[in-house]
């Protein structure tokens, strides 16, 4: 008996209240009972309060609904009653694996409606930031999904380079998260003494060590085996939905703000963008490990470029954005991320809107996880970066 | 970001996508449109909402293939905008539609276009939940995808008040949003028709919680009911101390403006603020001044009874 006419004889339920109808149906040894398992708010596989209803069938998912909200804490709102130098402080917030590319966004977003000159160094700086807190986010990422997956020594080893790397640019922002580091006009300080010269030397530990994430991860056969094949998404199902970062790339398409709508200085170096072939989760990964190889790059690349000079400019009193609206789309590490923002002239914005990556990646969960079995459900919620603060904002 | 609308061979200009819009649809159907800080914002006829966006998915030349964004912007007496943002990643090009929802701010509606993309469906929620705008056609807004099940109003409208500041004012130095140009507190008052908020519904269960087990209420020497009195405060700011001062500006500012004839109705209303502001700090202070008499009488008499007993005292 096929799986598909066992599933059409199941039925939900008819009595009033009843979601479903539990009921015994197949025959003899094959038996199977209709039942909804609900992962979450608190589970270790969903990176924060996220919840996911399966309706299972056997060991196999037949629909999935995704309950987020459970922390929605009103950024939009928040952002309506705070002027534009405030907002730096709360838009680092939703998304906390990236607290410098949330800042970045708003910042350019105001300067362009400001039509504010920033200065070069200003703007290297910021890419350097920008890279090395997607450096930050994909260790993060490494570590949790190979530990989803069984494997526990990842993380503890991507934690190694965390450490460092927030050492260093606590040095600079003073914050291991929340460095609210970007002003309206370029960048609260100057960097330290000897930053410059310790990011050149954790560029080339890191890249050493990829090494190892690659034979560790990649080429071991149990997680080759979990993940090859495993939650496949096309390119024009993921475009449909809105899914970008290493997620879209993961399916073959080369979509990356910083090369298709070059902001800062990314239009003056070369940007690597590392793709996938099948969309999988493998290839999710995959792409994960190859976007901090290129971040590594740019870095090397921005210290070459980096010059002296200013690093922020004079601010009037009251920073006030002309009547407009406008759209800033930065690649953050999970996506491509857009502030709609409009002003009437006043001194806060009249609509601040997040396009957060996470919201449209969550999205296709459902999609993908159609018709896998259980333990494939775990790698393809992990497999599909996102933060729980940045879907609910 | 100033190359973006011509940075591939074959990506039309905006001026092209309007022409071409404009012939697929019809003329109606694009009432304007505006390319400002190099974001190409068209303004499309609410009838034509869902057939725009499924040309410009389809239309071979626009392939815009990538759904980016979709939102509504409280546009005040005029009602909601809804806007969406699409890019392509063919042509490179990004278009950001934009229309007027029927139905003013009462009943705002705008038909959907979850069928054309996938992403629009949990955006039109989020935008349903946060203005309350219906999307016909939508599989299914409810539940609200971000707040709670239970809550009550929308929470983006500009009507709907940040419930924080409502319930309790801003401790300290108020923020600059707060401020107008020469640091004087701009007071919100909430105007009819306004939303219903959890502040409302807050309400409503204290009230119902004082019929269940009623208590006397304590009553002030003007015979005003002291929980008005503290609903009425969340209009003025945190202390008497601060509302007279601010009461003095707003006085001095209706003088000056008294000579202007448009702002004769505003004065009108900022004196009657002010004489409801005044007698209510008169108010507090008096309860303040019979607190501390109280409280000066209980010392008085706590240290008569450490008098009376001082051995004890020592001991301990």
């Amino acid at each position: 008996m096929s799986e598909l006419s066992t599933r059409e004889r199941i039925h939900p339920g008819t009595a009033p209240g009843e979601d479903y109808h539990l009921e015994i149906v197949g025959e003899g040894d094959f038996a199977t009972a209709d039942m909804t398992l609900s992962i979450g708010p608190a589970h270790p596989a969903t990176h924060g309060v996220f919840r996911i209803v399966l309706e299972m069938d056997g060991e196999r998912v037949r629909s999935a609904r995704p309950v987020i909200g459970y922390m929605h804490r009103g950024f939009e709102k928040l952002a309506e009653y705070r002027d534009y130098r405030q907002i730096m402080a709360l838009v680092n917030r939703h998304d906390w694996l990236s607290g410098f590319s949330n800042e970045l966004g708003v910042a350019l977003a105001v300067e362009q409606l400001m039509e504010f000159e920033v200065p070069d160094r200003a703007q290297w700086i910021r890419m350097l930031m920008a890279e090395w807190n997607r450096v930050l986010n994909h260790l993060m990422f490494v570590g949790s999904f190979a530990l989803e997956l069984g494997a526990i020594t990842p993380m503890f080893y991507a934690f190694r380079e965390r450490e460092d790397i927030q050492h260093m640019m606590e040095a600079a922002t003073g914050g291991r998260l929340h460095f609210t580091y970007n002003q309206v006009g370029g960048v609260k300080i100057d960097l330290p003494k000897g930053f410059l010269r310790t990011s050149a030397e954790l560029t080339t530990i890191t890249r050493k060590r990829l090494v190892d994430y690659r034979d560790l991860i990649l080429g071991n056969e149990i997680f080759q085996a979990r993940t090859k094949g495993v939650g496949a998404l096309p390119t024009d199902v993921a475009l449909s939905f809105g899914v970008t970062g290493p997620t879209l790339q993961a399916t073959g398409l080369p979509e990356d703000s910083r090369v298709t709508e070059p902001y800062l200085k990314y239009g003056e170096i070369d940007v690597p963008v590392p793709v996938g072939e099948n969309g999988d989760a493998f290839d999710r990964f995959f792409c994960l490990l190859g976007r901090i190889e290129a971040s590594l790059d740019i870095i090397d690349q921005v210290l070459d470029h980096i010059g002296p000079g200013p690093v922020n400019s004079k601010l009037p009193k009251m920073v006030k954005a002309p009547e407009g609206a406008t759209y800033v789309r930065t690649e953050n590490p999970l996506g491509q991320l857009g502030y709609w923002l409009e002003s009437d002239g006043g001194r806060t914005p009249w609509r601040l809107k997040m396009r957060t990556p996470s919201f449209s990646n969550v999205q296709a969960i459902p999609y993908l996880l159609e018709g896998v079995l259980v333990p494939d459900a775990v790698a393809v919620l992990g497999s599909v970066f996102f933060v729980v603060g940045d879907i609910d904002r | 970001m100033s190359g973006v609308l011509a940075r591939r061979d074959r990506a039309l200009t905006p001026e092209e996508t309007e022409e071409l819009l404009r012939d697929r649809l019809g003329e109606a159907a694009v009432v304007g449109s505006v390319v400002e800080y190099g974001v190409f914002t068209l303004r499309i006829a609410q009838e034509h909402w869902l057939e725009a966006a499924r040309r410009c998915r389809d239309e071979p030349l626009l392939a815009y293939d990538l759904f980016d964004n979709l939102f509504a912007v409280d546009m005040r007496e005029e009602g909601f905008d809804v806007v969406t943002v699409l890019y392509s990643t063919s042509t490179g090009n990004r278009l950001v539609l934009r229309t007027r929802c029927a139905g003013g701010r009462e009943a705002p509606t705008c038909p959907s276009i979850s069928d054309v993309y996938r992403g629009a469906n949990w955006m039109e929620r989020e935008t349903w939940d946060m203005f309350g705008i219906e999307f016909e056609g939508h599989p299914g807004l409810a539940p609200r995808i971000l707040t709670v099940e239970n809550f009550e109003g929308w929470p983006l409208r500009k009507d709907f008040h940040l419930v924080s500041r409502g319930v309790k004012p801003w401790p300290g130095v108020k923020e600059p949003a707060e401020l107008d140009e020469d640091g004087n507190v701009i007071e919100r008052v909430p105007r009819i028709g306004d939303a219903p908020g959890p502040y409302e519904l807050d309400k409503v269960i204290a009230e119902q919680a004082k019929l269940a087990n009623p208590v006397p209420e304590p009553v002030t020497a003007e015979g005003g009911n002291v929980e008005e009195l503290a609903q009425d405060a969340d209009l003025a700011s945190d202390s008497g101390q601060v509302l007279t001062s601010a009461d003095e500006q707003a006085a001095e500012e209706a003088e000056a403006q008294a000579s202007d004839v448009a702002a004769d109705v505003a004065g009108a209303q900022a004196q009657d603020l002010e004489q409801t502001a005044k007698d209510k700090a008169e108010q507090r202070r008096r309860e303040q001044a019979e607190a501390r008499r109280r409280k000066a009488e209980e010392r008085a008499a706590d240290a008569d009874d450490a008098g009376a007993a001082p051995d004890q005292e020592g001991n301990a």
